[in-house]
């Protein structure tokens, strides 16, 4: 635990060090900068701690320690980019506001990514609703930036992912794409095991019908 | 954990899938922006001492609680006072699911389903059944504690809410739509 600043409203290029030197500027894109006070090798629980002492640089540098890696599985769970931030964001917030309350302060980033599962469960909700009441399917496919000659199939990922139901979605991406076991899934979700495996190999085998043709050609 | 039928990604076509899935996606960082400037517009309510994290956080759950408290008090002891609740309500004891039915009266109907936050608005989840009594379609819910945004789809084309519960307040969402309140 470090020595904290007397609050966590302070503005962030201006907070004084931890150590009482000046703290160095900081930016929100370079928020773990090495030879700064908030580096990439500060443990979670170290940052966590720093948080609750009033240090909101801390914060932002879990967030950016985050952002891309749990955004991936927002932006595939919602299927764009907009709705993905937003439930980013949102958890960030949310996980700001109990941070009292993650017990094992060292897991900060299974804690925060259980947050962002129910958050793009609520978000998907109002997605689904949203599209019953237009009466079509999103024009928006998931897009990550890769190279053209990719697109289609990308695409046809996106849109065979659409199709999936949200919990076998979700349950093929915390497996295969974000590497949970099912102990760790069913922990995230609330879900038994055996109904987890099922979602699994359901997603699988609707994925494989829904892309085997795009595959052969 | 033993190996079964899904551990594994057994074909090529899988295995290129979650190869594609796992390429970096890049969010915008003024997502964190967003964020901080959010958690720094709730803390100026909040206490500014070295422990105000904890405090606004306590002073934030006193709130929620005490608020809570005063609306089963008040629902305790003004059950049917209000000229009309906003909200169709089921009270349940517990937090287990219980049952709910829900009913339509649609004779010129050939399929009615109902969609809402409790089965991700499918349309083909949850169909009501006709009954002997001509024209009433009904279905049993088990639902948990919570609010629940619904309506009825007929024919597969036509929204009605229920015409038995409450609309929605201040619904947006296009379409007719009932709440459901299950404490």
């Amino acid at each position: 635990m470090s020595n904290s600043v007397p609050s966590h409203e302070a503005d962030l290029s201006t907070k004084p060090a931890v150590t009482g030197s000046p703290h160095p500027p900081l930016t929100l894109s370079q928020p773990e900068a090495e030879g700064g006070l908030l580096r990439m090798s500060d443990s979670d629980a170290a940052l966590v701690a720093r948080t609750l002492g009033g240090d909101l640089s801390a914060f932002a540098a879990l967030m950016a320690r985050y952002r891309d890696k749990f955004g991936r599985y927002a932006f595939h769970m919602l299927g764009n980019r907009e709705d993905a931030q937003e439930a980013l964001q949102d958890s960030f917030v949310r996980a700001y506001r109990a941070l009292g309350a993650c017990r094992q302060p060292e897991r900060f980033g299974a804690w925060l990514f259980r947050i962002l599962v129910n958050r793009c469960r609520t978000v998907r909700r109002r997605l689904q609703r949203d599209r019953q009441f237009d009466g079509d399917l999103p024009d928006d496919v998931p897009s990550n930036g890769a190279r053209p000659d990719s697109f289609e199939w990308r695409d046809e990922i996106g849109l065979a992912l659409d199709q999936l139901r949200p919990h076998y979605r979700e349950a093929f991406l915390l497996r295969y794409v974000e590497g949970l076991d099912y102990a760790e899934m069913s922990e995230m979700t609330g879900a038994k095991e055996p109904a987890l495996r099922m979602r699994v190999k359901r997603a699988s085998d609707q994925l494989r019908e829904l892309l085997r043709d795009v595959h052969a050609g | 954990m033993p190996a079964d039928h899904d551990d594994r990604l057994p074909d090529a076509l899988l295995q290129r899938v979650v190869a594609e899935l796992k390429q970096p996606v890049r969010l915008d960082p003024a997502v964190d922006h967003r964020a901080l400037e959010e958690i720094r517009a709730e803390s100026s309510g909040w206490h500014a001492s070295a422990n105000g994290h904890r405090w606004g956080v306590w002073i934030a759950s006193a709130a929620v609680a005490a608020g809570l408290l005063v609306a089963v008090v008040f629902r305790i002891d003004q059950p049917s006072t209000a000229a009309a609740p906003a909200v169709a309500e089921v009270r349940l004891e517990d937090g287990a699911a219980k049952p709910v039915h829900l009913r339509l009266e649609a004779p010129a109907s050939s399929k009615v389903a109902v969609v809402g936050d409790f089965n991700d608005w499918d349309p083909v989840a949850t169909p009501l059944h006709l009954t002997e009594k001509g024209g009433v379609w009904t279905v049993e819910l088990q639902l948990k504690p919570g609010r629940y945004h619904y309506t009825f789809l007929i024919d597969g084309r036509r929204w009605e809410r229920d015409p038995s519960e409450p609309p929605a307040p201040g619904s947006d969402f296009g379409a007719p739509v009932s709440v459901l309140t299950v404490i």
